[in-house]
């Protein structure tokens, strides 16, 4: 016989296809994974902090106006910042989309003038009506292009990534690309609302690039006071308290239970059709034959019948010992042919007449260790005869 | 009409359509096209009405054996018909296989085999045949089911025939070289042949003698011709099984085997089966078709839950058989229902017949009896041992009335049956 002996490539190569499909699914959750991570929200837990030395962080330019005479107030919570904020002061809320709905209607009633750092469209509505979110603009430095001081001297902004906005009638739009613009300064009612696209040109990180440094100062540092509210995320439960759960879910997702449904039903209405009927048929009963004899043996024991039970032993080895002994078959009943058989019995095995006398005739066992010996002794008796 | 998995799949994805396109109307379109399949389906599928069901093939199986029943599709349609056809049969009618594709074309048959291995004795009715032909999209199927009637009797398995050609040989053993020469009750005239040293003087036929001048003895042979009633207890205590199979099936095949033998030896066999009415009856078969009626007469018996009544039994008896006969009756040695049922009209039935009763024993029962080692399996064996007590009891009554009595486990019971008929056949007692 010949046998091939596969090289260790082969083999390798074996193994590899074996593994295939557990490689595949290692590689799915690896790159599911990478997805997820680059999917996550940039934005970390000291973002726009005044009190952040990060990278993202807002300490330079807090301690830059601070130097400049400058007085920051660092707010934790829409509250506080509603409370500590003047008319003649400046309001600048980062972090928007940890605001709730009644956070926004307390800044919404603060005194003074507000610089919205990336707000989202919610935000816009409660705080700068008629500015609308056209979405992430890309190109990171732009020219100010617009009348308002602050921006001209500035001059050209590095914003790394920022939300641009439509310009409504009656306000002013800088650092434009198309129609939307990423610095938008409009009046609402006595006080002026400024949004800024997106918090890059305030952190530690970009400040000194291009003119955001300058652009930052021209922005916050022209009053006396400064209110920074960086909210702390809102306790659960709070938010989102004027929308209910259902509200929030995009329509589309609430669409699919329904399809879900209707496709479960048809795979019911699939699974549930019979092909032919089910068919009943008679079945014969099935009762055991020997179940009257187990059933008198739990009746015995349940009732720790020892001497019943060792009285049905004895009978039936008595009856099988006496036609061994040449003695007639009645003898086995009879309660005067007792010593004639135990002697017999006797004669013909290694027991004595007593131990014979017991096993055959003997009284009630005294426990129940002594029935559970009783046939064994009775089954030795009988083999002893059966070979005698 | 029926539904495919491939609609519900398709239902399925249409479901996650709302995630991209936010709208009823991706809902609405997507069950509207379904439908739209599922009605296209409908209408093209093959017309299931236009196809005859036609049977053929076996009527009758022994238990145990496989039976082939053919079903004869015919398209009367004007287009093919494929579909998945399923005959439907009760469980124990072991039908196989269980769904059949089918492909007939217009104005053609096909013919499609079942096989039964039925897994009970007893009449097995085909059910319905049902048939399920899909529409082209595979959304939906027509669904059709339509009676096609067929029997299939399912007959004794009838496992000791093994031993049939020993007790045969017995048999011509007995009346062929072993003439009985002494006269008895079951014994007829047979021949006269030359005397010759150790024939019994007794049995000198004189005239004959005279005639020839040489001794002539006569030798006598079994009596043919003899009745055999065999009675089957469908009762309660028949229902009992032993081993797998209920007593009731193992008297059966002990009534069979006695019955085919006593045929053979040339006496008339009958049967009846009695709980508290006549269930089954053979009476008057010649010898060639006599297990044949025996088999289907014994097919449907099913063990009755009810007291067997002896009295209706014995009179039944009595009424039907003048002749002196051998009355077997199949039984179980249970000392209640004998006692009180059998006993008291035993008188009766032996002051005329001569009665043998064949009972079925456990063997469950002498496994218990030698049980040892703890408390419940002395118990057991306690029990076991009463119970061998009371059924030896009762075999020494019965035999104390002339009853012969045949006590033995399932596999033996038919083989002893016969010897103790040879016994008697022998002892010429019947």
């Amino acid at each position: 016989m010949v046998t091939t002996v596969p090289t260790a490539g082969q083999v390798a190569g074996r193994r590899l296809r074996a593994a295939r499909g557990v490689v595949g699914a290692l590689l799915a959750i690896v790159l599911v994974a990478i997805v997820l991570a680059a999917l996550r929200p940039s934005g970390t837990a000291g973002a726009l902090d005044p009190a952040s030395a990060g990278r993202d962080g807002a300490r330079a330019i807090a301690q830059i106006l601070g130097e400049r005479g400058t007085r920051v107030t660092v707010a934790r919570n829409a509250a506080d910042a509603a409370g500590a904020s003047s008319s003649d002061g400046l309001l600048i809320v980062t972090r928007t989309d940890r605001l709730t709905g009644a956070d926004l209607a307390r800044l919404a009633a603060a005194p003074g003038d507000t610089v919205l750092v990336g707000p989202s469209q919610r935000v816009l509505d409660a705080l700068a009506p008629g500015v609308e979110d056209a979405g992430e603009a890309f190109s990171s430095t732009v020219e100010p292009g617009c009348p308002l001081s602050a921006a001209v001297q500035a001059g050209t902004v590095a914003f790394h990534g920022a939300h641009a906005y439509d310009v409504p009638a009656g306000a002013v739009g800088c650092y434009a690309t198309g129609d939307a613009s990423r610095l938008v300064q409009i009046p609402v009612g006595s006080r002026t609302v400024t949004v800024l696209g997106g918090g890059g040109p305030l952190t530690n990180e970009h400040l000194d690039e291009e003119g955001n440094a300058a652009l930052a100062l021209n922005l916050l540092g022209d009053r006396s006071s400064l209110v920074w509210l960086v909210p702390d995320l809102p306790p659960p439960g709070t938010d989102g308290g004027d929308r209910s759960l259902g509200e929030m879910v995009p329509f589309g997702w609430r669409l699919m239970p329904v399809g879900l449904a209707v496709a479960v039903a048809l795979v019911a209405l699939w699974r549930g059709r019979r092909f032919g009927p089910v068919v009943a048929e008679r079945l014969p009963v099935t009762v055991r034959s020997a179940e009257t004899i187990e059933g008198r043996s739990r009746l015995y024991r349940a009732h720790h019948a020892r001497r019943t039970a060792a009285a049905a032993l004895r009978t039936g080895a008595r009856n099988r010992i006496v036609p061994l002994l040449g003695l007639p078959r009645g003898a086995a009943d009879d309660p005067a042919a007792a010593p004639e058989i135990v002697a017999a019995v006797a004669a013909r095995t290694t027991h004595d007449e007593g131990t014979v006398g017991f096993a055959l005739y003997g009284p009630e066992p005294a426990d129940d260790a002594a029935l559970v010996v009783l046939p064994d002794l009775l089954d030795d008796l009988e083999r002893q005869v059966r070979d005698s | 009409m029926a539904v495919t998995g491939r609609l519900g799949l398709l239902a399925l994805l249409g479901a996650f359509l709302p995630l991209l396109v936010a709208s009823w109307w991706s809902l609405l379109g997507v069950w509207a096209v379904l439908a739209v399949g599922v009605a296209a389906d409908l209408l093209l599928a093959g017309n299931l009405r236009a196809l005859r069901l036609h049977r053929d093939g076996d009527t009758g199986v022994r238990l145990g054996e496989t039976a082939r029943v053919a079903l004869i599709v015919e398209n009367t349609g004007r287009r093919r018909v494929r579909a998945r056809l399923r005959d439907v049969w009760p469980p124990s009618a072991g039908a196989a296989p269980r769904v059949v594709r089918i492909d007939v074309p217009a104005g053609e048959r096909r013919r499609v085999e079942i096989t039964l291995t039925p897994t009970r004795r007893g009449d097995r009715d085909a059910v319905t045949v049902v048939m399920r032909s899909r529409g082209p999209l595979g959304l939906a199927a027509r669904q059709l089911s339509r009676p096609a009637p067929w029997r299939v009797r399912v007959l004794p398995a009838f496992p000791s025939r093994r031993h049939l050609p020993a007790k045969l040989a017995k048999l011509r053993e007995l009346t062929g070289t072993n003439i009985a020469q002494i006269r008895g009750q079951g014994t007829e005239f047979d021949s006269l042949r030359e005397y010759v040293a150790g024939d019994d003087v007794r049995s000198i036929d004189w005239r004959a003698t005279a005639r020839r001048g040489d001794v002539v003895v006569r030798t006598w042979r079994p009596e043919q011709n003899r009745r055999i009633y065999l009675v089957l207890d469908t009762g309660r205590t028949s229902a009992g099984r032993v081993g797998d199979v209920p007593r009731l099936d193992c008297s059966m095949d002990a009534a069979l085997l006695l019955g085919a033998l006593a045929s053979r030896a040339g006496d008339r066999v009958d049967l009846l089966a009695y709980d508290r009415r006549v269930r089954a009856r053979v009476e008057g078969s010649s010898r060639t078709d006599l297990l044949t009626a025996m088999v289907q007469a014994m097919a449907p018996l099913e063990p009755a839950l009810i007291e067997s009544d002896a009295a209706g039994t014995v009179s039944a008896l009595l009424s039907r058989v003048r002749q002196r006969s051998l009355v077997v009756l199949l039984t179980e040695l249970n000392p209640a229902a004998i006692e009180e049922g059998l006993l008291p009209l035993l008188p009766r039935l032996t002051a005329r017949h001569l009665v043998l009763i064949a009972a079925v024993a456990d063997p469950r029962a002498a496994e218990m009896t030698s049980a040892r080692g703890d408390l419940a399996a002395v118990y057991d064996a306690a029990a076991a041992e009463r119970a061998h007590a009371e059924r030896a009891r009762l075999t020494a009554e019965l035999r104390a009335f002339g009853v012969e009595v045949v006590d033995a486990p399932p596999d033996r019971i038919a083989p002893a049956l016969a010897d103790a008929y040879l016994a008697l056949k022998a002892a010429g007692r019947l």
